[in-house]
């Protein structure tokens, strides 16, 4: 709140620098129409400004001197000496005021009956004291007040846009001479020494961009903040039920747009609270709900912003408004009888018109329509009305985007790239005609999207590059429109997305209607930006009511997704597109370089404290800090196969090539017109499989003396065991004991481990013997796989019951 | 008008001259990104630093068909608010007018009519001096109008 308190007060303080001027001009010449306007319309905007801010004072004392104003418009007064006196002396006590509020004083009660009644002339109000400082002392005290303004503690300032587009443009410049630099040193090989600073200034720039960017725009959020509050007031203050609902409060804009578009649209929804929105008993008379609905929503398309408001209130009354024209002169009766509906709903942003039959504190006499067209119109902005009895009345303001930065992607058509406003896009969908349901229709081409049939179109044919010819692998852009219509724009590719500086086109180019402008890739390839609106548009594709559904065919949908095997597409360490059957894919994980264990012969990882062979990874060191890993199952082993980019889920749809000379490769097959090669998973598990080994390894102790920790130890260990000390073993650790020691044990009564391997010294076995010689390997490496495989049994069998 | 700066360009193989007030830069053209659906007489945009050129070949947008050959340089003009590069057969020279901008008559034809400001004596021989908003305005304009 204190931050659209100090808006007020710069606001109002602005308006009272500009309407300084105007003072002098008016009280030169009383009868200059010109300039009553401009001062009428500085008190009726404060008097608005002050109904949100609950200030009464100001608001009774802005009123008064409207409602003289407005008498002196309508002709129903004289603008005299004592009236120009009387306003007068109001803008110099609504200056005092915004002083005083904004140093967070109390304000002197009093006077303001007085300076009320002057306006009417009223004999009591005493003549002798001057009501008001002369026009110019007023302006000289202007310098005072700026001197005020400076001592305040200021936090922010004020600059000129054009200084801002400026350093705007300088960064955009310097941004591209990086780019450029950087391909030259790429192209130069690694130069240490310029590297490093080289990083540097990129990281430096990209932050000066980001403030920079941030500088001009602001979220719509800012302005749609405010407008809760003000509804709610509204509609308390006028017996009404109204519930707001807003909409795409992340559309950024300039910040000096939506200075421009604060007060039209405070005013719009005034009116429609005001004179659109019924009474709740009136509502429900006509079958409506009680609370009305005002849905405020903002959405960019292109180089424009359109911000739609709607009530479901009673409607314009297009017979009023035409009596209306009609009597105030607007227009002639046989004008009016050649008119159609719309364009006599438009005639409400005539200068001077008003439909109210009372006057209200709330939304006034109609000024505020005919004074929000010229201020839509001062930054080629407009206005429409669109409205049927009975059911609610819908402005839609175009504001354009003199400089914005959108969020767009890019596509590939016809060889060529084009830009696509983010905000458009619902969702990107990759797969095969078939899965897509694409089917041709006369001219027109159908997808199925999520059980919907959604009418698609081929940007390459829309840009008449292709020749119609439905790509085999077309890539769909899902685009949701501000009608709510949804169509799919068929393109080659999808590149990244990421921040666009939209510049305009010239006249020429535009008229051809598919653009919105341009805007300049990172290597400053000129980029075309698709106008989205106006394409839908040209193919009749947006339609009057919201959201057009052509029917439900989720199973059907869903079918035909399941008849094309799919794979996981990647790229692997050798740089070779490769895929993998997607049933294989058990997820994908993401390890540290430090989970990677590559000393023995076969690299392994941790993952999820198991132990898993690792494939695929370079013979050169990791340079990253974390792996991308697939990780694959046959439903007993799993293994991990390292990948330098995991791309996309892609369907198998084209023939299988066999590759006999590659063993690993089952085929080659083309997905989105490049080979790529389809792993064999057959032989990948053949070659590397294993089951999942517990990193908590069986234990194992040893017996005492230096022979079994030098030369036992590390066979044990690399059969997979740990080595505890007998005080720690537990239960499960399996012993390795020489025999003598075993006997005596056994003779003693000692306790020993449940599972023992015995040693014995001689090569040759007794008879009968359960001993291993200590140097017999595989006899040794047998036995303690057995007894691994034994204590794993256990071990499961004790989850199992648990 | 004596002392006034003139760019000389060959469009179509006519000496035309353009206020050299008008040309910002003559730059090299790089990579000339085509507009699809845009009409023939703009070959595309391109780059000039951070901003976005619209590419006029002077030759269609005047209405003389031919084969003309075409210089690596372009000229570089802003008109309305936008900037142009404009295609040409070749840019000559910078030289001083030597005389006003007259009429011939018979005028210069339809085509050039529409685009000429007039005649101007230079130091070059004489030369077409050309109406940049005619010239935007491409040859559509006039084939609506008829």
């Amino acid at each position: 709140m204190d931050d659209l308190l100090a808006e007020f007060i710069a606001e109002t303080r602005e308006m009272l620098e500009a309407t300084g001027g105007e003072l002098v001009a008016w009280e030169a010449d009383p009868a200059d129409r010109a300039r009553l306007d401009a001062i009428f319309r500085f008190v009726h905007t404060v008097k608005g400004n002050c109904g949100f801010f609950d200030f009464p004072r100001l608001a009774s004392l802005s009123h008064a001197a409207e409602d003289a104003l407005a008498d002196c418009r309508a002709g129903r007064r004289e603008a005299d000496a004592a009236l120009v006196t009387g306003v007068l002396a109001i803008i110099d006590r609504i200056a005092a005021m915004i002083d005083a509020i904004e140093a967070g004083e109390d304000f002197p009660e009093g006077g303001d009956d007085a300076l009320i009644a002057a306006l009417d002339g009223a004999p009591e109000a005493p003549a002798d004291t001057p009501l008001h400082a002369p026009a110019a002392a007023q302006l000289g005290a202007g310098e005072e007040q700026t001197a005020t303004f400076r001592r305040s503690d200021q936090r922010t300032i004020r600059l000129p846009v054009e200084l801002l587009d400026r350093v705007m443009s300088g960064v955009s410049d310097m941004v591209l001479a990086r780019n450029d630099l950087a391909h030259r040193l790429r192209q130069a090989g690694n130069q240490p020494t310029i590297d490093g600073p080289f990083e540097r200034l990129t990281t430096i720039l990209s932050d000066v961009r980001d403030a920079i960017t941030r500088m001009r725009m602001q979220r719509i959020e800012t302005l749609f903040g405010a407008l809760p509050r003000l509804v709610r007031d509204l509609s308390a203050e006028l017996g009404k039920q109204v519930m707001v609902d807003l909409d795409g409060g992340d559309v950024e804009l300039d910040r000096e747009m939506i200075e421009t578009i604060r007060d039209p649209l405070t005013h719009i929804i005034r009116n429609a609270i005001d004179h659109g929105i019924e009474t709740p008993s009136a509502r429900l008379a006509q079958g409506k709900r009680e609370i009305g609905l005002l849905a405020i929503a903002a959405r960019q398309s292109g180089n424009t912003i359109s911000i739609v408001l709607a009530d479901d209130g009673r409607g314009l009354d297009e017979e009023r408004i035409a009596a209306k024209a009609v009597a105030t002169g607007l227009v002639t009766a046989a004008e009016r009888g050649a008119m159609g509906r719309d364009k006599i709903l438009n005639l409400i942003f005539e200068p001077g018109f008003s439909t109210a039959e009372t006057v209200s504190n709330v939304s006034g006499r109609g000024v505020g329509l005919d004074v929000v067209r010229q201020n839509l119109e001062k930054v080629g902005g407009s206005i429409k009305v669109a409205s049927v009895p009975g059911e609610g009345t819908t402005f839609t303001l175009q504001i354009p985007l003199t400089l914005s930065i959108i969020a767009g992607l890019t596509v590939d058509a016809g060889g060529q790239r084009f830009a696509i406003p983010q905000s458009y896009v619902e969702e990107i969908v990759q797969g095969s005609a078939r899965a897509l349901d694409l089917t041709r229709l006369g001219e027109t081409a159908l997808v199925t999207f999520r059980g919907q049939r959604v009418p698609c179109l081929m940007l390459g044919e829309v840009l008449g590059l292709t020749d119609g010819e439905a790509a085999k692998e077309p890539t769909l852009v899902m685009l949701r429109l501000a009608s709510g219509d949804l169509f799919a724009l068929a393109v080659e590719g999808i590149h990244n997305h990421g921040d666009l500086v939209v510049k305009p086109l010239a006249p020429a180019v535009m008229r051809s209607g598919l653009y919105a402008g341009s805007t300049l890739l990172d290597d400053g390839t000129p980029v075309l930006l698709l106008d989205v609106a106006n394409i839908a548009a040209q193919h009749a594709l947006v339609s009057d009511t919201r959201t057009r559904v052509l029917g439900p065919l989720a199973e059907e949908a869903d079918a035909a997704a399941d008849n094309a095997s799919r794979a996981m597409l990647f790229t692997d360490f050798a740089g070779r597109r490769s895929a993998v059957r997607l049933e294989l894919v058990q997820r994908i994980e993401t390890a540290p370089v430090t989970a990677i264990d590559r000393s023995a012969a076969r690299p392994r990882v941790v993952i999820d404290g198991l132990i898993l062979p690792l494939i695929g990874l370079p013979d050169t060191p990791l340079t990253q800090p974390k792996v991308r890993l697939l990780r694959l199952s046959d439903g007993a082993c799993e293994l991990l196969y390292a990948v330098r980019e995991v791309e996309d889920a892609v369907e198998l749809t084209q023939p299988l090539a066999p590759v006999p000379e590659d063993p690993l490769a089952e085929a080659m097959t083309l997905i989105g017109g490049t080979p790529v090669t389809l792993i064999d998973a057959h032989e990948l598990f053949a070659r590397h499989g294993e089951a999942p080994q517990a990193a908590e390894r069986p234990r194992c102790t040893l017996p005492e003396g230096e022979w079994a920790r030098a030369i036992l130890g590390p066979l044990v260990t690399a059969a997979g065991y740990d080595i505890v000390d007998p005080a720690e073993a537990g239960e499960t650790a399996i012993g390795i004991l020489f025999e003598d020691v075993y006997e005596v044990a056994e003779t003693l009564g000692r306790p020993l481990p449940p599972r023992v391997i015995r040693l014995r010294d001689q090569p040759e076995a007794p008879a009968g013997a359960q001993t291993i010689y200590r140097y017999d390997r595989e006899g040794l490496l047998a036995a303690l796989a057995a007894a691994a495989a034994d204590a794993a049994a256990r071990a499961a069998a004790t989850g199992e019951a648990a | 008008m004596t002392d006034k700066l003139l760019v000389i360009l060959q469009i179509a193989g006519r000496r035309c001259a353009l206020s050299a007030l008008d040309v910002r830069s003559v730059i090299e053209t790089g990579a000339i990104t085509p507009i699809p659906r845009a009409p023939a007489w703009i070959a595309g945009i391109t780059a000039l630093r951070s901003q976005a050129l619209t590419v006029i070949d002077c030759r269609r947008a005047i209405g003389v068909a031919g084969d003309w050959p075409t210089d690596h340089r372009a000229a570089v003009i802003t008109e309305g608010g936008h900037s142009y590069a404009l295609l040409v057969d070749g840019i000559e020279d910078i030289t001083t007018a030597a005389g006003e901008v007259g009429q011939i008559p018979g005028g210069f034809g339809a085509e050039w009519s529409r685009i000429a400001l007039g005649m101007i004596e230079t130091m070059a021989g004489p030369a077409l001096l050309i109406d940049l908003p005619a010239l935007l305005a491409g040859p559509e304009d006039i084939e609506a109008a008829a």
